[in-house]
């Protein structure tokens, strides 16, 4: 039980908190993804979602592009090496836990 | 760790969010139904009949450019634009299935083997990859599943004299049959298509937000 527990402790702390997972997990299924679509999924508003990419771009875990669609900005999102095997690790440690 | 299961399927899911795939399907139904309708019922010498080959192909190369264009109008300025992994297996696959049906089409043809069933065949694996892709992710798509598998037994057990009035001129053996049954498979999958994609953008434009003007 106590090695459960240590488990939880030693999950990821950046990907763990609930909004970041939700990003984390999106962006994993996928190669690229722009704002308006995590903005869309996760139902967050534009302030939240953009301290949540914030910190995980801080982390090395997501890689911000910013371009233009036409005239209209846009921001893609992708997962780096590192994001992606932070989450499969996070994953991992998670199973074990339960 | 269900519900990070979940997170992991729904860009799967948002791939034919607007009903757009489903009606690119459709296009190439109806589209190679027309090609193949022409090439069976104009003579060989004719410009429609050389013409309808460039069809088959215009729609292969056409028609997933055609998908990409109007989400890059409609859905990625609404709720957003994935760009989806590219995964060595489906193409490897589907290759290899690809070479395999018609290695065995092949074979049939030559051996002067009776397949009138290939049409119903096609239509049980398109209802399941149908189900697998499309209703998995929309409920009520589980009724185009059941129309398809109805429709590839009804065209299966068709008189022959009905396929034949469709599809003749097919140099094979029972060529009425298969030709009749592979027309009709065509133009059901593609209007049932045409329904679902339809309905599925309706209800797509009507619940999400015109674009609006400013950036993200």
């Amino acid at each position: 039980m106590n090695q459960q527990i240590r488990m939880i402790a030693d999950l990821d702390r950046v990907i763990h908190e609930p909004g970041r997972l939700m990003i984390v997990a999106l962006l994993f299924a996928v190669e690229r993804a722009d704002f308006l679509y995590l903005l869309h999924e996760t139902s967050m508003n534009k302030g939240t979602l953009s301290s949540h990419i914030a910190r995980l771009e801080e982390a090395g875990y997501v890689a911000v592009t910013k371009t233009y669609r036409g005239k209209v900005p846009q921001t893609l999102l992708c997962l780096t090496g590192a994001g992606r095997n932070a989450f499969e690790q996070y994953r991992r440690k998670l199973k074990q836990a339960l | 760790m269900d519900d990070i299961g979940n997170l992991l399927n729904r860009p799967r899911l948002y791939y034919n969010i607007d009903g757009l795939v489903e009606l690119g399907g459709s296009v190439m139904c109806l589209g190679f139904a027309l090609f193949l309708w022409l090439r069976m019922h104009s003579s060989a010498d004719s410009v429609w009949h050389r013409a309808s080959v460039f069809g088959f192909a215009g729609l292969i190369f056409l028609v997933p450019y055609g998908v990409k264009a109007v989400k890059t109008r409609i859905t990625y300025p609404r709720t957003g634009f994935v760009e989806y992994r590219k995964r060595w297996h489906t193409p490897a696959i589907g290759g290899v299935t690809g070479a395999l049906v018609t290695a065995g089409v092949w074979i049939a043809l030559r051996r002067r083997w009776d397949i009138s069933m290939l049409g119903s065949l096609t239509g049980l694996a398109f209802a399941a990859s149908y189900a697998y892709h499309f209703a998995s992710a929309v409920r009520w798509k589980w009724v185009i599943v059941g129309a398809i598998a109805a429709a590839s037994f009804v065209i299966a057990f068709l008189p022959a004299d009905v396929l034949g009035a469709l599809g003749s001129h097919l140099p094979v053996a029972h060529p009425d049959k298969l030709g009749g049954a592979i027309l009709l498979s065509l133009m059901v999958y593609g209007t049932m298509l045409l329904v679902s994609g339809g309905i599925s953008l309706w209800l797509y434009l009507r619940n999400t937000q015109a674009p609006a003007q400013e950036g993200q």
